[in-house]
């Protein structure tokens, strides 16, 4: 099932994610005579795709790619101090600001005073 | 399958995006705990990794992230599949007529 929307790929994504973390898997499907990219996420129950061509997109693919590796490898966001995983966290607390940010400018706001 | 380490799981991966200009190339990820084929000893408290593999049709690699390594593996990773496809993606259509 292809999500036109990223906001709703992205959250859907990471439920079915959460649901089954066993099960799930993220393929990202990259044909470069086409240009075209389609991303993944499936438990075998479910098949959530998103499909897109466009460069700007690729601030989303890595944001996604990003949130999935700390889901993956630690099993759920790790605590923080973790750089990788620190985009993904903030950008999870936010997903519609986050769409806009470059990769690396999710910085964790510092303390002052 | 060729379980690499993930340094040069990385270098494959791009030459992977090189080579397959003309075809296709899927990276598939996967949270799993199962041993590598070598060792098939069952083993319960064996701790879940994330498992990386690619393919291009032809050709699989696969590598393991742990939760300690997987940090500079994802930026790593990230900057390889953008170098591939930054080209080929369409730009973002600018207005034509400027004000």
């Amino acid at each position: 099932m292809y999500v036109e929307d990223f906001e709703a790929f992205y959250e859907q994504a990471v439920e079915l994610y959460k649901a089954r973390p066993i099960e799930t898997r993220y393929t990202i499907k990259f044909r470069h005579k086409e240009g075209k990219v389609v991303l993944k996420v499936t438990d075998d129950r479910t098949c959530l795709k998103y499909k897109t061509d466009q460069q700007v997109d690729l601030r989303k693919i890595e944001r996604i790619t990003s949130i999935f590796f700390p889901l993956m490898a630690c099993g759920d966001l790790p605590p923080e101090g973790a750089e990788a995983g620190q985009a993904g966290q903030q950008q999870a607390a936010a997903p519609a600001r986050g769409a806009a940010q470059a990769p690396g400018s999710a910085k964790k706001p510092r303390r002052r005073g | 399958m060729v379980l690499l380490e993930p340094d040069p799981f990385l270098s494959e991966l791009h030459k992977m995006y090189e080579r397959n200009k003309e075809r296709t190339v899927w990276v598939t990820m996967k949270r799993t705990n199962m041993k590598p084929r070598k060792a098939r000893k069952p083993d319960p408290k064996r701790p879940y990794v994330c498992l990386i593999r690619a393919n291009d049709g032809k050709r699989h690699i696969s590598t393991t992230v742990t939760p300690t390594n997987y940090a500079k593996f994802s930026q790593s990773m990230l900057v390889i599949m953008k170098g591939a496809m930054a080209d080929t993606l369409k730009k973002k259509e600018k207005p034509k007529t400027g004000k």
